[in-house]
């Protein structure tokens, strides 16, 4: 319990919180990230790896970890759970035919006890496009319910391309990691 | 003073008896010493030999090798005679053999070194092969208490099973959505997306077919496609491909993924980097499609600058300096040209 309350000392001082952003390829994770930190988001490669933001966020510092979901490189997914505060899982709500997959790779992330403390978001992005899945359908077909109780979670619509949800779903992770971490602030 | 007299007493006797003693000393150490050297010198010949030369090092490796080998056939062929005690045996020698490699590795060129930990790590793998044989017949087991423990982890596998169950049934409803072209063979096809609201189109399940799409879309998903020809005005999102062969696609878009595509030719026109995963012999050119109004359609959807991304493939299965082998550049003589479509061709 000695080591717990520094580190909780520690994470108080500087009010840093440690966020991981994964999801399939082509989710949309870099256009989330580059978006709600207000940068371009025309010119978007594949992430070979991964990208690291530091976002300053109402009263907080966010270090967001925005890795590449290629399956060659999924299997890397596990170097960056050490300490994750909050966990985003961003869904391509127009792409049906790999909700499957989806479900899959999320399920077998949330067995990952380092991550079991984590608040887990998951954005069903791409809202805007004609055709898409809304939040509902989503985590009807990613199957939330059946997630162990205790996890911390919510779904939110969005649309990386016109910036539509990403504040609201940005609020409520930060908001519920603030309650866990920081509890008498 | 009695304690000086003592004192005096004791160094008297005791620089009598300290040659003595000394002697006795020197004797013993003199002793421990050849014993040592003794033992040292047959410790060399017997436990760790230590070759001056690479080649009596490898006729050793090798012979202690075929042991190895010829232990793991036998069991191998006839399990049901050996115990876990003979794998544990092996195992043993399997140690001894990598013990040897570290012992030399100073001497030894480094590509010996190389084979020979490999060699290693081939017989442990066979005798992992052989162990798991060998496992069902394990007699000895704490079986009720691990059956106690595993029982909360059986039940949690088991809800993890019934998911794809419940999903199976939704898989099929879920397919048939959204606009595009689906199992299809032999035909010509084309859609018409102008003054359609934008969104994602889906290819898949196409044979020896062609598809044109005139027009913009947000987003276009390519699944398992055989010989097919795809020509499509620009995406303002992304193209996402997957399963594909023999085919050619004619591209414009933001993002452009490509996953198992075999023996396939891409004319793109793409804002960021292509990447290609699990693919080979696939190869690219510049962007080459013509319709009546592409040049507004590339425009609005800020594709209208050629910026030379379609040459810079990211292979993410060659994660190395040089050119992966698995993507070319097209030769100019063997390029298509410049494709012109019109929906009237239908």
């Amino acid at each position: 319990m000695g080591l717990l309350s520094i580190i909780r000392k520690i994470k108080k001082k500087e009010k840093e919180m440690r966020i991981l952003m994964v999801g399939l390829d082509n989710s949309g994770k870099t256009t989330i990230v580059l978006k709600i930190n207000g940068e371009d988001t025309s010119v978007i490669s594949p992430t070979l790896g991964f990208n690291i933001k530091t976002i300053s966020y109402q009263k907080y510092t966010l270090n967001i970890w925005d890795v590449g979901g290629q399956k060659t490189i999924r299997a890397y997914w596990r170097n960056y759970f050490e300490q994750t505060d909050g966990l985003i899982w961003v869904v391509d709500s127009s792409d049906l035919r790999r909700l499957d997959d989806c479900r899959y790779e999320l399920h077998n992330l949330l067995k990952e006890e380092r991550l079991s403390g984590a608040s887990l978001l998951i954005f069903a992005n791409k809202q805007d496009i004609q055709g898409a899945l809304s939040p509902d359908e989503v985590a009807k077909v990613l199957n939330l319910d059946a997630m162990d109780k205790t996890r911390h979670w919510n779904i939110v619509g969005c649309s990386a391309y016109t910036g539509e949800g990403l504040l609201e779903g940005f609020d409520w992770l930060v908001q519920d990691i603030a309650s866990r971490i920081y509890v008498l602030d | 003073m009695e304690d000086q007299n003592d004192a005096s007493n004791s160094t008297l006797i005791s620089d009598q008896s300290l040659d003595t003693a000394v002697q006795k000393k020197h004797q013993a150490m003199i002793q421990r010493l050849s014993n040592r050297h003794q033992a040292r010198t047959r410790s060399k010949e017997s436990e760790s030999p230590s070759f001056e030369s690479t080649d009596s090092f490898l006729s050793c490796f090798s012979n202690l090798k075929q042991t190895i080998n010829s232990e793991i056939n036998q069991i191998e062929q006839t399990p049901e005679s050996f115990t876990k005690e003979d794998l544990d045996k092996v195992s043993v020698l399997i140690n001894d053999l990598e013990k040897l490699v570290a012992e030399n590795s100073y001497h030894l060129p480094s590509y010996e070194v190389r084979a020979s930990l490999k060699t290693v790590g081939e017989l442990k793998e066979s005798l992992e092969k052989v162990s798991v044989k060998l496992v069902p017949k394990k007699k000895f087991s704490f079986k009720s208490k691990a059956v106690k423990q595993r029982q909360p982890i059986v039940g949690m596998e088991k809800g993890k099973v019934e998911k794809p169950e419940v999903v199976s049934d939704d898989k099929p409803s879920m397919m048939l959505d959204g606009p595009g072209f689906k199992n299809r063979e032999r035909e010509f096809l084309v859609e018409n997306l102008k003054g359609k609201d934008m969104g994602e189109f889906t290819l898949s399940e196409l044979d020896s077919c062609e598809a044109r799409l005139i027009g913009r879309s947000r987003a276009i998903f390519i699944h398992k496609l055989k010989n097919c020809k795809v020509y499509a005005g620009p995406a303002l999102g992304s193209v996402l491909i997957d399963d594909v062969e023999g085919c050619v696609f004619v591209l414009a878009s933001h993002q452009i993924r490509i996953h198992n595509a075999r023996q396939c030719d891409f004319y793109l026109r793409v804002r960021s980097h292509p990447i290609i995963e699990d693919s080979s012999k696939v190869r690219f050119a510049p962007y080459c499609l013509q319709y009546d109004g592409i040049e507004d359609d590339l425009r609005e959807s800020r594709l209208d600058e050629e910026n030379g991304s379609w040459a810079n493939v990211d292979d993410f299965k060659w994660l190395r300096a040089v050119q992966s082998p698995n993507w070319s550049v097209l030769p100019e003589n063997e390029r298509i040209g410049s494709f012109h479509a019109s929906i009237a061709d239908s």
